[in-house]
């Protein structure tokens, strides 16, 4: 047995790429399946550099469609397993993340968001959280983690692996071409030295004994033959899936309590709003922020409170209304008035949004 | 002063934003503008004639060539690269990124890349740099220079650290105070 990949926890400069790969080992991740694309290639480039070293493997396959179909396969076998993508690649993924969500295939996804649509630009947007949310043909039933910095690529790429294994839903880590190729500090870690258990994996299929004698059958499915048969599964997974909702949801907050305008954003945007909370509060202006971490299951419940208090809002992101889209359907049957600054495919700066929110006051 | 864009693994992204700032110091910057490309990293990297070409400039070259061995390899493709006797490839070490963050992974990745001239420290954490971590640096560094028997060109730091580092916080290496302009370029 090769040694662990990361002793103890150590800080380190690194690419958000580089922090997946990492983040993947130290959860004990044995298959990383993938094609490549920008902004994502240098989470397998690293893989296939670290994974011999430490007994675990990579399959590059023909496409993406093939990359996601694997990646189930090897949950299915049992292993920990993960692809990473982004764009149109992502386009091709989703009925393996489709059929995932059908037969409650533990598999993770680390999707590095670019500019669309189309293969567009490889460098960055947030213009991939529809098709991440809710793609494919389906109801959503996926879990995903929006995240905004280095260290949180690397607590949430290990996360998403229990919380796939223990709630048995395909899980998404949701960066940007951003996150993906900036470097900064980030603190890596050996999950176990944080007191961190990665979730027993198993297999799905292949088990021992008869089936229909020594033990049910597995019965993976992702074909009914009926419309009445499909609505009671479909009804099962939707119920599993709200069950399983407040025990994952995650958010935070900054300066909601007695804020005039409270800023709605998610992932690398959060790191302008945070600024732009600051200065505008240092100029006495009265700015609050709210992030959902989870976009799906989302903190509907966390926000409306706050969205209800507040004198406005004002939704900030880097593609047309995606988000924003979530956001008034949780927000739905409130009266506060909402603004936006809606920049496909493009950066947003702290000073954007601090011009902004004076204007609106 | 001539600095030129060659990296071909982070095509086209990381100068384009202060290409203009640093020309305005009177440096010539040799890369290419957002307006001139199509298709920014994806359709195929593009060499122009005076990148390929700048070796046999006069005064200074400094050669950004990207990361990593394919990154080394771009310099074969620059005319005089065998011949230029006053060509110097100094590999730049940060020991705080995983890959170069012992003295064996460092000697791996350096041999990996094939010519080199000479280490230079540069390691740091970004904003979260101290002196006991540039110390530490200059010291895996200089440990894998031994062993490839290359020399230590300098250690470089944060202008910031100019008054408080001293060479005798790093083996005696010459120290080069760093300006940093990439924090101001978006990504």
């Amino acid at each position: 047995m090769a040694d662990k990949p990361i002793q103890g926890e150590k800080r380190m400069f690194m690419t958000g790429n580089e922090v997946c790969a990492y983040a993947a080992l130290a959860a004990n991740v044995d298959v990383m399946y993938g094609y490549p694309i920008t902004p994502q290639n240098e989470i397998m480039h690293y893989w296939t550099r670290l994974a011999p070293k430490h007994n675990r493997t990579f399959l590059q396959t023909e496409d993406e469609i093939s990359a996601g179909f694997t990646t189930c396969g090897g949950v299915m076998s049992g292993k920990r397993c993960f692809t990473a993508t982004a764009g149109p690649g992502n386009t091709l993924m989703q009925e393996a993340m489709s059929m995932a969500e059908m037969m409650r295939i533990p598999a993770v996804f680390i999707i590095q968001q670019r500019g669309g649509p189309s293969t567009a630009t490889v460098i960055y947007s947030q213009q991939e959280v529809t098709m991440t949310c809710f793609g494919a043909n389906g109801e959503g039933l996926r879990v995903v983690y929006s995240t905004s910095s280095h260290q949180e690529l690397f607590d949430y790429t290990i996360k998403s692996f229990n919380v796939a294994w223990k709630y048995r839903f395909p899980t998404f880590v949701l960066g940007d071409g951003y996150q993906a190729k900036m470097r900064e500090s980030v603190t890596i870690y050996d999950p176990e030295a944080r007191g961190i258990q990665m979730v027993d994996t198993y297999p799905l299929v292949g088990l021992p004994g008869m089936p229909g004698v020594d033990r049910d059958p597995a019965h993976l499915r992702n074909t009914y033959n009926t419309e009445e048969e499909l609505y009671e599964v479909v009804k099962d997974l939707v119920d599993a899936y709200e069950k399983m909702a407040p025990e994952i949801v995650e958010h935070s907050t900054m300066e909601c309590d007695d804020a005039d305008v409270v800023i709605l954003c998610h992932g690398i945007v959060s790191r302008a709003a945070i600024e732009a909370v600051r200065n505008l509060r240092a100029a006495g202006v009265k700015a609050g922020f709210f992030r959902p971490i989870t976009l799906r299951p989302f903190a509907k419940d966390a926000l409306r409170p706050i969205a209800e208090k507040a004198k406005k809002l004002l939704i900030v992101e880097s593609s047309q209304g995606q988000f924003a889209k979530i956001v008034t359907d949780a927000l739905y049957g409130l009266t506060t008035p909402m603004e936006t600054i809606f920049k496909p495919g493009l950066g947003i700066t702290s000073d954007e949004i601090v011009n902004k929110v004076k204007a609106m006051i | 002063m001539t600095l030129v864009d060659l990296d071909v693994v982070e095509p086209f992204y990381t100068l384009r934003p202060i290409k203009r700032e640093l020309e305005a110091k009177g440096m010539t910057v040799i890369a290419w503008e957002t307006r001139d490309t199509m298709g920014l990293g994806e359709a195929g990297t593009l060499i122009r004639g005076d990148m390929l070409w700048s070796l046999h400039r006069e005064g200074d070259i400094v050669l950004d060539i990207g990361y990593g061995v394919e990154g080394s390899k771009t310099l074969n493709l620059l005319h005089g690269v065998g011949e230029q006797k006053d060509l110097r490839i100094n590999a730049v070490i940060n020991a705080s990124r995983p890959m170069t963050a012992s003295v064996d992974d460092i000697i791996e990745h350096v041999r990996a890349l094939g010519r080199v001239d000479a280490l230079i420290n540069n390691t740091h954490l970004a904003d979260e740099t101290d002196i006991a971590l540039i110390r530490e640096g200059a010291r895996l560094v200089s440990e894998a220079a031994q062993v490839l028997n290359l020399p230590v060109e300098a250690t470089a730091a944060d202008e910031k650290f100019r008054g408080s580092l001293t060479e005798d916080d790093v083996l005696g290496q010459p120290i080069r105070f760093l300006t940093r302009y990439m924090p101001r370029t978006f990504w």
